[in-house]
């Protein structure tokens, strides 16, 4: 493999260590593509200074370095296109039961029902349907590729919510803010600052009894904070319940519940269960085919480079 | 050589170009959407305490209500589709009143006291209210004897609006 006449050495060492430079940053995006420093200017300049190298090496190269140049090239310019063009890492979070558009990969997401127990669990499964009548599910730690686009599940903090009356009869629940109007889970999309701690928060309804529960979640840190209720070192949940005409808190209308646990507060009796749900994280990634012609490029010619330098080898001994 | 590196720039840049496209919002938003999409049926269980689903349904027209006792625009619905229950009952129609979130005892009442003889499934769960993106109640969903949605509609209905979006569905397989 042979680079420029004159100095090739230096200039070809210089060019293959950029070359594995800017191919290392590009599988380090298709390997951690949720960072968000794949879609900042120091990432796009990176890797347009390694073009603007490889480009300059191609001057003198025999063939074997040309191929191996233009397959870093290819390479390279997968990863500015996925960084500078590919939108940024999305985690949609949906509650049961609900369709989310994915259009940077001309998909949908079907987010499926999920009980109390599947919230416990956490290991809900969502469908992922292709405009184009393709479709596949994935489940916990499942990466898919839908063109320049990454789909991978991530479990996001959920919590399954029954509500009764005080005679002991199941409640409807609403979310009027949450387009899931029906939807006993809640996905904490809201975090609030309670006693000096960001809280994750959620809010539902009981309609029959005229009442807007709000909902904190405190994780196992968090909880001394309730120490005097007896769940410390105890992921909890905090209900609050507002009498909804008045925009009140009704008397003893605040407690302290574990996971699994429930309390009465103000004439209605709360259950919660505490878990986790999958939200869909949508990433750019470098093309596939696109790194599978540049790698087939590299490696080609790296190839075609060691066979003449053995072949020019046994010529000289012979 | 420094056009094949443009091409390759070109083409990978295309790709980006290509994928931002897409046409999924059409499945944004609320019942409506659901037309033309096979039924959900989950067991729940009926008002005499016996499983039932949508699925046992299959074969009938049914015009699935999704209702709360709390809730005052089902109320004031529901002798509509009692009425509606009546006139189509012999053509196959079902009207299935699914009650979202509440107990026996309040869906029972709220059938004795409205005088319903269409059948009450208990949703305790919420499930189907999920299922058919209800984004608010009552919440109307009919299906035709192949148990595809023909139309998913929110809000309150009159007897005339329920008839003209079961009407085809009654004719289509006589």
């Amino acid at each position: 493999m042979k680079f420029q006449q004159s100095a090739s050495a230096p200039a070809g060492a210089f060019a293959a260590t950029v070359s594995i430079a800017g191919i290392g940053l590009v599988l380090a995006q298709d390997v951690f593509p949720a960072w968000t420093g794949f879609h900042a200017w120091p990432y796009a300049a990176s890797l347009t200074l390694v073009a603007a190298v490889v480009l300059g090496a191609f001057r003198g190269a025999d063939a074997a370095a040309t191929a191996a140049l233009l397959g870093t090239l290819v390479i390279v310019c997968a990863g500015i296109g996925s960084g500078l063009l590919g939108p940024d890492t999305e985690v949609v979070a949906r509650a049961p039961g609900t369709v989310a558009p994915i259009p940077g990969a001309a998909a949908a997401a079907f987010f499926p029902d999920a009980g109390a127990a599947d919230i416990a669990r956490g290991d809900a499964r969502v469908l992922i349907r292709r405009t184009d009548g393709g479709s596949f599910d994935l489940g916990a730690g499942d990466r898919k590729y839908a063109g320049a686009t990454e789909i991978s599940l991530q479990p996001h903090l959920a919590a399954y919510v029954e509500a009764r009356d005080a005679v002991g009869r199941h409640l409807t629940i609403t979310q009027p803010t949450n387009p899931a109007f029906l939807s006993p889970v809640l996905l904490f999309t809201q975090n609030v600052t309670v006693a000096g701690k960001l809280l994750p928060a959620d809010s539902f309804a009981a309609p029959a009894l005229h009442r807007e529960i709000k909902v904190f979640y405190f994780s196992k840190s968090d909880s001394q904070l309730g120490r005097s209720h007896g769940v410390a070192g105890i992921p909890s949940l905090l209900f609050a319940v507002d009498d909804s005409d008045s925009g009140k808190t009704v008397p003893g209308g605040i407690a302290f519940v574990r996971s699994g646990g429930s309390a009465n507060l103000g004439g209605i009796r709360l259950h919660g269960t505490i878990g986790s749900y999958p939200a869909v994280v949508i990433s750019a990634v470098p093309y596939g085919p696109a790194l599978a012609l540049g790698a087939l490029l590299v490696f080609g010619g790296l190839g075609v480079g060691l066979w003449e330098s053995e072949l020019r080898h046994i010529v000289r001994r012979a | 050589m420094a056009v094949v590196a443009i091409v390759a720039v070109i083409l990978t840049f295309k790709v980006y170009f290509a994928e931002s496209g897409g046409s999924a919002n059409a499945l944004a938003g609320g019942p409506a959407m659901l037309a033309g999409a096979p039924a959900q049926s989950y067991p729940i269980l009926g008002l005499d305490g016996k499983s039932d689903s949508l699925q046992h349904y299959r074969g009938h027209v049914v015009l699935v209500n999704l209702w709360a006792s709390w809730c005052a625009p089902c109320r004031s619905e529901t002798p509509a589709l009692e009425r509606l229950y009546e006139v189509d009952r012999a053509r196959g129609l079902v009207v299935l009143g699914i009650n979202q979130g509440e107990s026996a005892g309040a869906a029972s009442d709220f059938a004795v006291q409205m005088k319903l003889r269409y059948p009450i499934l208990l949703d305790e769960n919420q499930a189907y209210g999920r299922a058919y993106a209800a984004i608010g109640l009552p919440t109307s969903i009919v299906i035709d004897r192949k148990g595809r949605i023909v139309r998913g509609i929110d809000g309150e209905l009159t007897l005339a609006q329920m008839s003209d979006v079961v009407d085809p569905a009654l004719r289509d397989g006589q």
